[in-house]
């Protein structure tokens, strides 16, 4: 130890423009992995979450991007209308969120609202840490039982109600907490698989049609924006189309799952393979520099690497300190990565962001552990790779008296 | 008297891209222990690489090498490492010392990777009185004068007591008065504690100062 010590204190560190050279370097490969790593393990996570709905005969509404938008035409009366259709031809999954209301809680976040229907309750399957299954057939005007993310259960542990003034249904509710979602539950965009919402902060009451019936158009209209149809055919949410037209004024396209899965690998999939390949790229391009810095350095500090191996230094001790050396540098990288990955985390508790709070050490989930890992990984080959080069090139020199000459 | 070092080098090549070259081609020497050679030669006959031989720097030779009585060829690196910081030391050039180190730092160099604690603060006193070397001890190599810096190498190679100083080019480039009072102080080692010295040297007048001189010729 006193050897290793030795050697970064007075022979390192004495070049710090290689060192600190060397830490640029690994920082830049060490944020491109990181970065690509937890976008690409992101993505595989909306990929297995969204399977729910992948499923044959589910189609999902989805706006059409050209779709005329005339909100004068947009009525009460129309949205019923086309609940109506709904209810009376089709099965369908209904879900829409963030509706925020401000309740009390120790973080003082702002609570995120989701509604959904039975048929999204069945597909989803929730996991919960506490409490039981939702109830879709309550009273109405009594309590409705809710399901609350991990962040307000001490607060709102199960069986306690929370009061709230509510702007769906425009007056007070009482809400009772049937059960508590699992840590960090969360929701993956249907188009762009790597864009998540957690459930922390949330609290997701179940409706029937009789909430639908009362509730305010902002729920009901946004609600059929992603309403999948279960059980049906492409003609008949082809008629479902048809009568959205007519009463919203609104084109609506129903793709499968599957057609969205296909969406995202023409436009984001080509984007992730370009984020690898600049990736794989750039790590090349970083490890021949700090291979090209390495040699510098060993040009460099040739003259005392002789006379300590002169004086007693072992060739495999050499190596070891080698090792050591890219190992402190190697974790210094790793702990800035992870400062600035923990600080982005906290900074959605700072802003009070409930849709991106996350729980974890220093707020890190598991994609984030497993990309740090990944970086870890690539980290060692790259510390193999530059020591034995400068192994290498201290051999092929090679040390000898010469040297000192 | 005992016999210190038995080497028998059958040829040390050098390879590059487009050249072969073969040294030190049947080359044989024994040397006593409290023995002092001289090895001259003109350059590219050998010398360097002969005491990076003898001092276990350089195991990429044919031949074999027998010191202190054991066969080093198949010794592991790091019981060689071990010998050259416990049974060798070297004296050379001016310059061979770690600029970033103080005087004091370079010399205590050896004791980093001694084995046990051999440190002894007497000891290292002693070697610096006898060399002169107190009021430099705080100051780095580039703050000091030539013959400063090689008296400095001369106590790093000394300061553990070896059975057998290497010297190469000792006083290469240092003026008379510094050049002689390395030479005496490698002789008053050899005769001290019956050290056994083999300098490499282009000086003909300190090298007939030794017991023998052994002329290097280079590969034809």
């Amino acid at each position: 130890m006193k050897i290793f010590k030795f050697f970064v204190t007075q022979i390192f560190l004495r070049k710090a423009i290689l060192g600190i050279g060397m830490i640029l370097l690994l920082c830049m490969a060490n944020y491109i992995t990181f970065t690509a790593a937890r976008s690409i393990l992101s993505t595989f996570q909306g990929y297995q979450e969204t399977n729910y709905i992948n499923q044959e005969g589910v189609y999902i509404a989805n706006l059409d991007p050209d779709s005329p938008m005339d909100m004068g035409f947009i009525s009460e009366s129309g949205t019923q209308a086309v609940y109506d259709y709904l209810n009376s031809n089709f099965d369908y999954a209904f879900y829409t969120d963030g509706f925020i209301v401000s309740i009390p809680n120790p973080d003082g976040m702002e609570i995120s609202l989701g509604y959904m229907n039975e048929g999204y309750y069945n597909l989803k399957q929730f996991e919960l840490s506490q409490g039981t299954d939702l109830d879709f057939n309550y009273q109405f005007d009594r309590e409705i039982p809710v399901l609350i993310g991990k962040g307000l259960s001490k607060t709102y542990p199960v069986g306690s109600t929370i009061k709230m003034e509510e702007s769906v249904l425009g007056r007070p509710i009482t809400l009772k907490v049937q059960g508590v979602l699992k840590q960090n539950a969360y929701r993956s965009n249907y188009y762009a698989l790597n864009s998540k919402t957690y459930y922390n902060f949330s609290i997701l009451v179940p409706v029937n049609e009789e909430f639908l019936n009362h509730a305010a158009i902002d729920l009901t209209l946004n609600g059929l924006m992603d309403v999948a149809i279960l059980g049906t055919t492409k003609e008949e949410t082809a008629d479902l189309g048809k009568v959205i037209n007519d009463n919203l004024g609104l084109e609506f396209n129903f793709l499968s799952q599957q057609d969205n899965y296909d969406y995202f690998k023409e436009y984001y999939l080509h984007a992730l393979k370009m984020i690898c390949i600049i990736t794989f790229v750039l790590l090349i391009v970083i490890t021949c520099l700090s291979i090209w810095n390495a040699f510098v350095s060993v040009r460099s500090m040739l003259k005392d690497f002789t006379i300590n191996l002169l004086v007693g230094l072992s060739d495999s001790k050499l190596k070891q300190i080698f090792y050591g050396y890219f190992g402190i540098l190697s974790f210094l990288n790793l702990t800035a990565v992870f400062i600035i990955t923990a600080f982005n985390r906290y900074g959605c508790w700072l802003r009070k962001d409930a849709t991106f709070a996350t729980y974890g050490l220093f707020g890190l989930i598991g994609m984030d552990w497993l990309a740090f890992l990944l970086v870890a990984a690539s980290d060692i080959l790259m510390g193999v790779i530059v020591v034995e080069s400068m192994l290498w090139k201290i051999k092929k020199i090679p040390i000898s008296l010469g040297v000192l000459q | 008297m005992t016999r210190i070092i038995d080497l028998r080098v059958k040829e040390k090549i050098y390879k590059s891209k487009k050249t072969r070259l073969s040294i030190l081609n049947d080359f044989s020497l024994q040397v006593a222990a409290g023995e002092k050679i001289a090895i001259v030669g003109e350059s590219g006959a050998g010398k360097s690489s002969l005491l990076n031989i003898i001092g276990l720097i350089d195991r990429n030779y044919h031949g074999e090498y027998a010191l202190l009585g054991s066969l080093t060829n198949d010794l592991h690196a790091s019981k060689l490492a071990q010998w050259r910081n416990q049974k060798i030391g070297f004296v050379l050039q001016e310059s061979a010392l770690i600029n970033s180190l103080t005087i004091e730092d370079n010399i205590k160099l050896p004791f980093l990777y001694a084995e046990k604690k051999t440190f002894q603060p007497e000891d290292f006193e002693s070697v610096i009185s006898a060399i002169g070397l107190k009021p430099i001890l705080k100051k780095k190599p580039l703050e000091c004068s030539g013959g400063e810096k090689a008296r400095a190498v001369f106590a790093r190679g000394i300061i553990m007591k070896p059975q057998i100083i290497l010297a190469d080019e000792p006083t290469a480039s240092l003026d008379m008065e510094n050049r002689e009072r390395i030479v005496s102080l490698l002789f008053k080692m050899n005769k001290e504690f019956n050290t056994t010295v083999i300098t490499v040297t282009h000086d003909l007048e300190i090298a007939n100062r030794h017991d023998r001189v052994i002329q290097l010729e280079r590969s034809k």
